[in-house]
């Protein structure tokens, strides 16, 4: 059977098949080159996983651009399915942004495409697949279609003196009834950098260095927590934005698709753990070494006793500093399900609808939206709005703050939160959680631009 | 997928029947009414303990004491059933039964002991499966058989709003009158309809068909059918009730039951773990 989606990725790909003119083939080296292949994981010698991956590798290349510098890029598919390349976090034209739901062309197995971006904003993103998995956990975002993306500002601040990008991923999912009776993905490994803890490299690191970590969460369904036993996080940007108020903590908390950019002073020469918190995933694999020089014995891990984590703390109270906007128009979004017995999955709605049914919410060029998220499922949703940046205004019944830029906001189950954006991309604008199986069932909907 | 409630049939034993007296006094034994529930294929998860009272009331049964067994006429049953997960594919259920009458006051009957394995979620099997086997003990004034066993493979499916499960189970007398009968089958079956996230109503059948190859007449046959309702309000409580109507002569012929669970994770600790 087509469903839907299926056909309009379909279409899509006929669409992108036409794009393949002559002129791509007479053009020069790309900047970025992306082949889609398959791939076998090796995430440690017991464990291994067939999956397909960017350019024979999980996590994906990094791809350091200049902001506002014109990059051509190549995308080649030689995996067996329709494949899409979504840009997480830039501001593209929705022919290239990377989401078949806006209008960009599906790329067809054996096909490729060539096109050319400008970065903007400056920051962290990252790439990644955006097609149907379904009930299939090894496909989309599931599997190993995941890179990381550094556009560094024109004016490059520097605090530090070294980067280092890791990337949380869960592997060999599959369904299992959650405490509220509905079907919920579970992993039997967890990865940094598609490598379980102690079989990856090291990060190697050296007495009294500035170490800049860039954190993604590429997991298709889990929030994940990291603490680095022996220091702390000075966090100073999520979702690659600064934040206002730069912070330390002893932990970072990062839904799908959020990035944390956190610098940690090595002042403490050993070797360490860097790995989720939560007991039961580190036992899954989810950790790294990180490693000081001439340090010798085993790795120490320092067990949290508590989960500590808001996004309240990196922003301003409202009316501090520069103000929010003048005139915001409200657009109020439910979010909930459709229950259709227990033996079926159940269809995620916003505003009652699942797409590609739902409303497409019209915004006017230049102008100033609040969307008023209410959560009435006891899930949490890692909302995204593509090719946007939002300001959080309100979390979980949070006073009213400001100056906090993502792309994407965890909404807690049973809870509101509110984000203002300006609309000043114009073109399809998709908005989603993030988790791959909600967004398979329903729970996206497209903003047009009048 | 549903979360499933776990239902089975009565624990049961019977006479044999000699000529019309001795029928009824078959009659009055097989009635066993301590657990009216159909099984789901799941078993409770590891560092769980599920606990779980059945209370079962014969509104109209045997009203005679025949071969010294008491009447089930306004039994009014109590059973207490403690279930521990021991891993993802297997569990361990104990039973103790008992029973309050007017003349006889609150009375042990018995204990059951029931391990249980299930294929793994990981199979992916189109429908559950799993099987049990239940040994036990009851007092001779309640069951001529003292005691028994039984092995009940269990299958069931959510399609939809639908749940379906089929219990074709197996019972031994290992000493009682009916020690040299064999095998007996006794099936049960669920049929359940979501009418809401929390609301569940069908209907489960319950039978004795006698010796596996030589079944009884339907006459003497035991045929039970009851409408019920699960009520899903919370994944650490399991409710149901129902209603039974028994048509033959081997059968109580009004029943009303209960079942009250309250699940009891002994794994999580805290946030971290």
């Amino acid at each position: 059977m087509i469903t839907r989606r299926r056909f309009g990725q379909l279409s899509g790909m006929a669409a992108g098949t036409v794009l393949l003119t002559p002129a791509m083939r007479a053009a020069t080296a790309p900047d970025i080159a992306l082949e889609i292949a398959p791939y076998s994981l090796e995430a440690s010698p017991k464990h291994h996983f067939r999956t397909v991956a960017y350019n024979g590798q999980v996590p994906g290349p990094l791809f350091r651009m200049r902001q506002g510098q014109e990059q051509t890029v190549e995308i080649r598919n030689s995996s067996s399915e329709p494949e899409v390349v979504h840009w997480h976090g830039l501001f593209l034209p929705p022919e290239i942004d990377g989401a078949m739901e806006e209008g960009t062309p599906m790329i067809a197995p054996g096909g490729h495409v060539r096109y050319s971006l400008k970065p903007d904003p400056p920051g962290f993103r990252w790439f990644h697949t955006h097609t149907f998995a379904g009930a299939d956990l090894t496909k989309a975002q599931y599997g190993g279609l995941h890179g990381f993306v550094l556009i560094e500002p024109r004016d490059a601040p520097g605090a530090y003196d070294r980067e280092v990008f890791l990337g949380l991923h869960d592997w060999g999912g599959h369904f299992e009834s959650s405490d509220d009776g509905y079907m919920n993905p579970v992993y039997d490994v967890s990865t940094i950098n598609g490598k379980m803890l102690g079989f990856g490299e090291p990060v190697r690191v050296k007495q009294g260095e500035r170490v800049l970590m860039h954190v993604l969460n590429s997991s298709p369904t889990e929030v994940h927590w990291i603490a680095l036993a022996g220091h702390r996080f000075q966090v100073v940007a999520l979702d690659g934005n600064a934040v206002p108020q730069p912070l330390t903590v002893e932990m970072l908390r990062l839904a799908p698709a959020e990035r944390v950019s956190a610098v940690v002073e090595m002042k403490s020469p050993g070797k360490w753990v860097l790995g989720e918190v939560r007991k039961h995933i580190q036992n899954a694999g989810m950790g790294i070494v990180i490693e000081y020089a001439r340090a010798g014995g085993n790795a120490v891990w320092t067990q949290p006793e508590k989960l500590v984590w808001s996004y309240r703390g990196f922003a301003e109270a409202a009316g501090e500093g520069k103000a929010g906007g003048s005139e915001v128009n409200r657009i109020e979004l439910t979010f909930d399900t459709k229950f259709e017995g227990h033996g079926s999955e159940e269809r995620w709605r916003i505003n009652g609808k699942s797409y590609p049914d739902t409303e497409e919410p019209l915004l006017r060029n230049g102008e100033r939206y609040r969307l008023v998220m209410k959560n009435e499922s006891m899930d949490d949703h890692p909302m995204h709005l593509h090719r946007h940046t939002f300001e959080v205004r309100r979390v979980d019944g949070s006073p009213e703050m400001q100056g906090l830029r993502k792309d994407v906001v965890l909404v807690p189950g049973k809870s509101t939160a509110e984000v203002e954006f300006v609309a000043d991309h114009p073109g399809r604008t998709l908005f989603h959680c993030h988790q791959q199986d909600h967004m398979d069932r329903g729970f996206m909907m497209v903003f047009r631009y009048a | 997928m549903r979360k499933c409630a776990q239902r089975r049939s009565t624990v049961s034993a019977y006479l044999l029947a000699m000529g019309c007296v001795l029928m009824l006094a078959r009659v009055a034994a097989a009635q066993g009414n301590y657990e009216i529930q159909v099984y789901g294929a799941d078993t409770v998860a590891p560092k769980n303990l599920m606990m779980e009272l059945h209370s079962n009331y014969t509104v109209t049964g045997q009203t005679k004491v025949i071969d010294r067994v008491y009447p089930t006429n306004h039994q009014e049953h109590e059973t207490l059933e403690l279930t521990e997960g021991i891993n993802d594919w297997a569990e361990v259920g104990f039973y103790v039964f008992t029973s309050e009458q007017d003349g006889h006051g609150v009375q042990w009957v018995g204990d059951h002991i029931r391990p249980r394995v299930r294929a793994p979620e990981r199979w992916h099997l189109p429908v559950g499966l799993s099987l049990s086997t239940e040994i036990g003990y009851q007092r001779a004034v309640y069951s001529p058989d003292t005691w028994t066993w039984e092995i009940r493979p269990i299958i069931d499916k959510t399609m939809g709003r639908w749940y379906l499960a089929f219990n074709p189970a197996l019972e031994r007398t290992l000493h009682g009158s009916d020690v040299n009968q064999g095998l007996g089958f006794s099936p049960g079956a669920k049929v359940g309809y979501d009418f809401t996230p929390k609301i569940n109503c069908g209907f489960e059948y319950y039978a004795d068909y006698g010796r596996l190859g030589a079944f009884d007449s339907l006459h003497e046959q035991q045929q039970q059918i009851l409408a019920v309702t699960d009520l899903n309000v919370s994944p650490k409580w399991e409710i149901n009730f129902g209603v039974g109507l028994g048509p033959t002569a081997a059968t109580d012929h009004l029943i009303v039951k209960g079942i009250l669970g309250r699940r009891f994770d002994w794994g999580k600790k805290s946030a971290v773990d």
